[in-house]
């Protein structure tokens, strides 16, 4: 589908600038927050009026507009950029009796603002689009990549994804029974056979184009499904591999989304199963926790492992691979509705 | 690649339940801007929008939507969508195949129960039924998993022009292969929350807008849904097609978060790259369906846009002066009617614009009129600068 080239990833771990994800960050409280970097290439006036999700987003995109290639439009999943803001103004509103309000975080309540403010400092006037389908948002931003360069092979995009935990969307996903109500370390996330998974956040930016020349990865196929039950999704995944692994190769790696819901374990166990004996199984939600787009971290940890980086030992379920290795599958699952495969192979 | 057509269109606007009494509204030049009755807002009275005058309640038990925390967003979504498969005779096989894909446009989501939200978001221990409902791609999963849909399902949120970005996004999945048919379009239904944030940026006319009349005082809000289906040539046989749906443009005016530039970069560019990506001259170009907010940044933009890419102007009007400014919904509902103007071969007055924008001097279709056309560009622009056009063609 398509190459990646260059990556960006703004996380509760070190992935920003000098990466370091040996070390394990904790959670605070019940949430795992992104490290803020001092978002060098925001002006600061600017800067002050963005919202969170806008400024992690922003944060993570501006570097790829300081250095070639530059891209040629801006292709973005978020399922809750905007939430904060929408509920500052849905306050304001409430609080002020539908009275004199101020139109800023109106205007930065609709989820496009991030790939906005990319385009307006970016100065880019190409394509721009904002996919939010919740837990499906990132990969029906990287369907929209793989048509893009397909249309026009010589351009390169910016494609990325980002979302973060505000107050209110922290409330109505704990309410709803999707976080663990009580506080824990990360390494426990996968221990505790309850219900719930932490609450996460993060931005994470890809160069991709049609050139597989120094290429650090390269995205063979991206796959969805909307069921909830396992057969379905173990059929369509069996079909996925069939289709886009070539032949004779098998799945070295499994990047799996397994987030510590023992409600959803079936779906990963599943996936586990149809692996071979020797596929290394490592995970990453206790990094980045729960989120809709969680796994374009889990693409850029793909990434990073090809760039012959160590695997940390805080990730590996089973079997830390050793030598070379080809085929990455990441599989995730969003809320036992959404699923998605991605197949990702070295540059 | 083959041609993709339209065989299949819903729509539901405050002039009219069905695309045929949408049709016949425009064509008489009706208006169904009038205060609200409906929405909660205290400016009921103050601030006329298009509003469809059945309550939520009335809509659910009209489509026999008795699933817990469906919203007004989602039943008009229901309510276009079940017109539109039904109009384009689609078989329950096919809309559960895996090659057909639903896209859809919306910006308001579940949040048109702006006041529940907010009591939730202050809840500590249990939500309402309402509680996943607030997304903006609830309404697509609803209408998914209400028709078991298995092809790509996605929701896009481009601000104003997000239907008819989901227009364009499932006309590019058939030309890539990744779908065979495509259910696409938008809804938005009025909310406390939008009223009181157009209401904020100093753009919303206590009057009814006149879209670009040189006195225009801003926008009406409005609501409603439209959803196409949209088919290859080689797989549609017997079946009425509308129009062919032959180019696209989106582009970005990079600008500013909420209005548009002084030259429109962002306009001409979209109208700009749909026409070339057609091959088409601008003087092809029949009609256009324009954005026309009837806000004073709007339609002076794009009018300087048209005037910059046509040495001679189509003739033009906006249907949001019929309806008010159906955000979310727009793009896909004024596709749907400039394909009702290649399909009859007819346009629609734009109403109220008495005096012409004097930087200008462009003034839209004044009366019906039977028309012989070939080509007709229906425009959308989004806050974000978010610009996109489409071009449909005579079939």
């Amino acid at each position: 589908m398509f190459y990646i080239h260059q990556t960006t990833c703004i996380s509760p771990q070190q992935t920003f600038g000098e990466v370091n994800i040996k070390v394990l960050n904790q959670p605070a409280g019940h949430q795992l927050k992104v490290i803020e970097p001092t978002y060098g290439g925001i002006p600061p006036g600017v800067l002050r009026r963005m919202s969170k999700a806008v400024r992690t987003g922003v944060g993570a995109a501006i570097p790829f507009f300081n250095q070639s290639p530059i891209p040629d439009g801006i292709i973005i999943g978020t399922a809750n950029a905007g939430l904060e803001e929408c509920f500052h103004f849905l306050k304001q509103i409430v609080d002020y009796n539908e009275g004199l309000l101020s139109p800023g975080s109106f205007v930065q309540s609709t989820p496009n603002a991030v790939a906005a403010q990319i385009g307006m400092l970016g100065r880019n006037k190409g394509y721009n689009i904002t996919h939010v389908h919740l837990g499906l948002a990132f990969e029906n931003a990287m369907t929209d990549a793989g048509m893009m360069i397909k249309e026009h092979p010589a351009n390169n995009y910016l494609l990325g994804a980002v979302d973060d935990i505000s107050l209110y969307n922290h409330t109505l996903n704990l309410l709803a029974g999707w976080f663990k109500a009580e506080a824990f370390a990360a390494g426990e996330l996968y221990e505790l056979n309850s219900p719930g998974s932490i609450a996460g956040e993060g931005a994470a930016m890809f160069l991709v184009n049609g050139n597989p020349v120094n290429a650090i990865a390269q995205l063979q196929a991206v796959g969805t499904v909307h069921a909830d039950d396992v057969v379905t999704i173990e059929q369509q995944l069996k079909h996925f591999l069939h289709r886009h692994l070539p032949a004779g190769e098998k799945i070295d790696v499994l990047i799996s989304g397994e987030n510590g819901d023992n409600r959803l374990q079936k779906y990963y166990a599943s996936c586990e199963k149809i692996m071979s004996d020797e596929a290394g199984i490592l995970r990453f939600k206790h990094m980045c926790g729960e989120y809709p787009t969680a796994s374009a971290m889990a693409l850029w940890l793909a990434c990073h492992i090809f760039q012959k980086n160590p695997i940390p030992r805080h990730m590996v379920k089973k079997n830390l691979p050793q030598k070379e290795f080809k085929n990455i599958l990441i599989y995730n699952c969003y809320k036992g509705a959404q699923h998605s495969f991605m197949l990702v192979a070295p540059g | 690649m083959g041609r993709i057509f339209i065989t299949g269109m819903g729509l539901i606007s405050a002039v009219g339940r069905t695309v045929a009494q949408n049709r016949e509204a425009l064509s008489g030049g009706s208006c169904g801007i009038s205060s609200p009755e409906l929405v909660p807002t205290k400016y009921a009275g103050i601030l006329p929008c298009g509003e469809i005058k059945i309550s939520t309640e009335d809509l659910r038990h009209q489509l026999n939507a008795t699933e817990t925390g469906t919203t007004r967003t989602s039943l008009f979504a229901l309510h276009a969508f079940e017109e539109a498969i039904s109009d384009s005779r689609l078989t329950p096989g096919q809309l559960t195949s895996f090659d057909t894909a639903l896209i859809g446009g919306s910006t308001v989501g579940g949040m048109c129960l702006t006041d529940e939200l907010y009591r939730d978001a202050q809840q500590t221990r249990k939500g309402s039924a309402y509680i996943n409902s607030y997304d903006s791609s609830a309404v697509m999963m609803y209408l998914q998993e209400r028709y078991k849909m298995r092809g790509i399902i996605n929701t896009i949120n481009t601000a104003c022009s997000s239907s008819a970005n989901a227009i364009l996004y499932g006309a590019r999945l058939i030309k890539n292969g990744l779908a065979r048919r495509a259910i696409v379009g938008g809804v938005d239904s009025l909310a406390k929350f939008t009223i009181n944030g157009f209401n904020a940026l100093h753009i919303l006319s206590a009057s009814v807008c006149t879209p670009f009349d040189q006195d225009r005082k801003g926008l009406n809000l409005g609501e409603g849904a439209a959803f196409l289906v949209l088919e290859k040539e080689e797989d549609i046989v017997n079946k009425k097609l509308y129009a062919e749906l032959t180019s696209y443009c989106n582009s970005n005016d990079a600008f500013h978060a909420s209005s548009l530039s002084d030259e429109g970069d962002g306009p001409y560019l979209a109208m700009k790259g749909a026409l070339d990506l057609a091959g088409l001259a601008p003087g092809k170009i029949g009609f256009i369906n324009a954005h026309g907010t009837g806000t004073e940044n709007n339609d002076l933009v794009e009018s300087r846009a048209m005037l910059r890419l046509f040495n001679r102007v189509p003739p033009f009007a906006s249907t949001k002066s019929n309806i008010g400014h159906t955000l979310g919904a727009a793009g896909a509902i004024e596709a749907a009617y400039s394909i009702l103007n290649l399909y009859h071969q007819e346009i629609y007055p734009g109403l109220n614009c008495l005096i012409p924008i004097a930087q200008t001097g462009l003034l839209p279709v004044e009366s019906y009129k039977k028309i012989s056309l070939q080509h007709v560009m229906s425009n959308s622009f989004g806050f974000g600068g978010n610009c996109t056009s489409l071009v449909f063609s005579k079939s």
